[in-house]
């Protein structure tokens, strides 16, 4: 009998201890080769890596690996701990410690392979599935189907390396003492928590002080740059799990001192949570930390997604604008515009021929209020001397101050126009002076002819045509479209949203599948203490309650304090934001919430049957 | 005898399987008050089966059971679990104590689950506590305690609600020598002192000595009755003749 064979009729003999471990394990792994199919798909390959969709999916692959890792390593550790015992009786008989990692490794390694290979057969199944779904979301003809060799490639490289790293790393934490404990007693009595009121107290102050700077102080936030970040992320996660674990221990305490606590179920619940303190509190918290990423992926990529028509509409004010330079050739001018209305016959639109002065080392521009009126329909009238200040780009408050401005020294304000007039960044302020005064303006004249169509977001195909066929001309022509904007940052956010509810979806059916695990570990445990109770006299609707409140309590804190955390930082964020990401965010939690109170009723339901069942 | 507690006719398990297995054969049986009855026969003889059908465990086929009058068969899953955490009191071969709760926490359960005045709790727990010799093991969790002593927190648990019948399931079956001797006392002086009507399975002749009267069932059926007089010795050595009759039972021990 050679060693591995030991390990094979080791795995066999505890099938089940390992199958949860294996579908774990070829969860994440199919995961993210469906993630990589779609990165390395050929229709993306033009793909610039440097742009933000690029950066967002190298960004989003690294986050699936790094999830993979942790949700890995986290199913091992669980699963050592399952194996504890039998690990205790090989020491017994005389194996070594060497040995016994080796069996370990050698084991991980055997389940790794298998679930590589499972999850790549599993994957290929799925992806044209996939394919069409990413197809349907990206709006993207191209999506077909392919032969993702490249990503089985990455897969099977990449966590290969993984399970090796892993299942050496891991093999160091087995517990000698640990396991020969376990053979003198089945039960495996957790340390609880101590307490740590000074620390929590530190690290709330030490997260709230790096949140102010982050808003207030730029300058120290600017020079440290990403160690910030992280810094500031690390204390959040601590202080997170320590008011998870501290409020926890205490809330029991008190509980515990309550005279509730003598009541009906009540003793049994608490004592529940109270002799799992510390594997309880670890859950929560992971269970915390994957909630608050979906939602505040979530929240960011919808909001996203539903503000580009506006968004484009902001910067690109005008469906088809032409801005001819003097420099431009009056003729070329002149056939341009007569093809692009051609173009536009078919189609309902507006047009506007206005024009306007620049004074082109400051990038000011002049514009006279009867051409200001005309675009705006408006019946402005303004006096000899004053004049109307409009933004020439987005989010850019205009040039107020025309004290050194050769025409407007004497002028007065008397409206500021926050909205941006032209293309975004075309020229600085635009200021609209009588047309008196404009006549007498000397700087050279910029034809601007501007088309607008009814219903515009409809119209890519067109967009598309003219942006190609009157490309800029440095110094001459400058065309440009909201809808070609549109269209362009819409494929964008769309591909930024598909990978954004992947995640989501991801994240989320991790934080369900380790609560599954979590309870599957503990269940035959439980279901003994249960039945003997139940011998005592509990009956099944008191026991009914007595797991209700524990699973709830799983489930339900950690979406607490992941709303709790979002709408704290969309609070923070209130000026940065608009109301529409609030709106959002309330829609997407309800839904959430939903979601979450039909997989509690849903677990409850099966944990239920099951620990009553024989 | 006076009133009887417990009243068994014509009880019958069958169980259901590809053979059919009938466990219990038409037991007729009736337990007093303040009577202390052990139940003694070979394995697979049907004890247990009988034990588990008065327990309100195992639903008997045939067959009525009543306890202090009650059929607790015709309860509800929430009127029985009432029934048996007041009427009841059990005490079982691996202690079936809460490992998460701690040995007071254990004790009073039962009660709890009634949700019982906090002042009243305190009263009987600190009589049943006394009564047992347990008293500095209160504040301890399960594990830090041995098995006589556990099984000390399991009877004061069966008994801190003040059952009108308490059930054991060989008792001392995890326990060493010295443990079976204290456990067994504890179980005659809470049958003397607290007149708590007592029926204990056990296959240790030793251990059902302790009783005055033992029962011995044979496949089902009960085979005979025993009395105890006034001599301990005595009884052990009809118990074991019995046991000799009945054959298989010494292998046992």
């Amino acid at each position: 009998m050679s060693f591995n064979h030991i390990v094979i009729q080791n795995i066999l003999r505890d099938k089940w201890t390992y199958v949860s471990y294996f579908l774990s394990s070829m969860f994440s792994i199919i995961i993210f080769f469906l993630f990589t199919v779609i990165v390395f798909h050929p229709s993306l390959a033009g793909l610039d890596p440097d742009s933000t969709l690029g950066l967002a999916l190298m960004l989003a692959s690294l986050l699936v690996y790094l999830f993979s890792f942790i949700y890995i390593a986290y199913s091992i550790m669980a699963f050592l701990k399952k194996k504890t015992k039998t690990l205790g009786i090989f020491m017994i008989t005389g194996a070594s410690m060497k040995q016994i990692r080796t069996l370990v490794f050698r084991e991980n390694i055997l389940i790794g392979v298998l679930a590589i290979i499972t999850a790549i057969v599993l994957g290929l199944v799925i992806s044209p599935l996939f394919l069409m779904g990413a197809k349907v979301v990206l709006n993207a003809e191209a999506f077909g189907m392919y032969f993702p060799i490249k990503a089985i490639m990455i897969t099977i490289g990449l966590f290969l390396v993984l399970f090796v790293a892993i299942s050496k790393v891991m093999t160091k934490f087995i517990n000698k003492e640990a396991s020969i404990q376990l053979l003198k007693s089945d039960v495996v009595i957790e340390k609880s928590i101590k307490p740590h009121y000074l620390l929590l107290f530190f690290s709330i102050i030490i997260t709230l002080g790096l949140g102010y700077f982050l808003k207030i102080e730029h300058d120290i936030v600017g020079s440290l740059g990403l160690l910030f970040y992280a810094a500031f992320f690390l204390s959040v996660l601590c202080t997170i799990y320590l008011i998870i674990s501290q409020g926890m221990r205490f809330t029991l305490k008190a509980f515990e001192r309550s005279s509730a606590y003598m009541k009906q179920t009540n003793m049994l619940l608490a004592s529940n949570l109270n002799a799992k303190m510390k594997s309880h509190a670890n859950i929560l918290f992971l269970i915390t930390i994957l909630l608050s990423g979906v939602f505040l992926c979530t929240s960011i990529l919808f909001s996203s997604y539903y503000n580009v028509e506006k968004d484009s509409e902001a910067n690109y004010p005008y469906s088809f604008q032409y801005i001819a330079t003097p420099k431009a050739d009056p003729s070329m001018v002149k056939a341009d515009i007569k093809k692009i209305e051609e173009q536009l016959s078919t189609v309902d639109s507006q047009k506007y021929f206005i024009e306007f002065k620049s004074n082109e080392d400051h990038r000011l521009g002049y514009m006279s209020v009867s051409d200001y009126n005309l675009l705006h329909n408006e019946k402005i009238s303004l006096g000899a001397n004053e004049f109307i200040a409009v933004a020439g780009n987005h989010k850019t408050i205009p040039i107020t101050n025309v004290s050194n401005d050769k025409y407007l020294k004497q002028f007065k304000l008397v409206y500021v126009n926050e909205k941006n007039l032209l293309t975004t960044g075309f020229q600085q302020t635009y200021f609209i002076v009588p047309d008196e005064v404009y006549n007498s303006i000397k700087y050279p004249v910029y034809k601007t002819y501007l088309f607008e169509l009814d219903n515009w977001t409809a119209h890519t195909e067109l967009a598309k045509k003219i942006i190609e066929d009157f490309p800029h001309i440095y110094e001459e022509r400058y065309v440009t479209s909201k809808i070609e904007l549109y269209d362009a940052e819409m494929f964008t956010k769309s591909v930024m949203f598909f990978i954004g509810s992947m995640l989501s979806l991801i994240f989320l059916s991790a934080a369900m599948s380790i609560l599954y695990f979590y309870l599957q570990t503990t269940l035959l445990q439980e279901k003994e203490k249960y039945v003997g109770i139940r011998k005592l006299g509990l009956s099944k609707k008191e026991l009914f309650t007595v797991v209700s409140k524990e699973l709830a309590i799983l489930i339900f804190v950690p979406f607490a304090i992941a709303t709790t955390m979002l709408f704290a930082t969309l609070f923070a964020m209130r000026t940065m934001v608009s109301t529409s990401f609030l709106q959002v965010s309330m829609m997407s939690s309800l839904c959430f919430f939903v979601l979450f109170f039909v997989s509690y009723i849903f677990i409850r339901k099966s944990y239920f049957k099951r620990l009553l069942s024989n | 005898m006076g009133n009887s507690i417990l009243q068994v006719t014509n009880l019958q398990k069958e169980y259901i399987g590809e053979i059919t297995y009938k466990a219990l054969n038409g037991i007729d049986f009736q337990l007093g008050e303040n009577e202390f009855v052990a139940v003694m026969g070979p394995s697979g003889s049907g004890k247990t089966t009988f034990l588990n059908s008065v327990s309100t465990i195992d639903r008997p086929t045939i067959g009525e059971i009543l306890i202090n009058g009650r059929n607790p068969y015709s309860l509800d899953d929430e009127e029985l679990a009432k029934f048996r955490r007041s009427e009841l009191g059990f005490v079982f071969q691996d202690f079936n104590l809460v490992h998460t709760l701690t040995v007071k926490e254990n004790i009073l359960l039962p009660l709890t689950l009634d949700s019982l005045p906090a002042d009243k709790m305190q009263q009987r727990l600190q009589h049943v506590s006394q009564f047992l010799g347990i008293e500095e093991l209160l504040s301890k969790r399960i594990y830090e305690i041995s098995g006589g002593q556990k099984q000390r927190v399991a009877i004061a648990r069966a008994v801190i609600h003040e059952p009108s019948l308490l059930l054991a399931d060989e008792p001392t079956g995890n326990l060493d020598s010295k443990a079976v001797n204290d456990v067994m006392n504890l179980f005659s002086s809470i049958h003397t002192e607290l007149k708590t009507s007592i029926l204990m399975v056990t296959h240790d002749p030793y251990v059902a000595s302790f009783a005055n009267r033992i029962i011995f069932i044979k496949d089902g059926k009960l085979y005979n009755e025993i009395h105890r007089g006034h001599n301990r010795k005595q009884f052990y050595q009809e118990i074991m003749d019995t046991l000799a009759f009945l054959g298989g039972g010494q292998h046992e021990l």
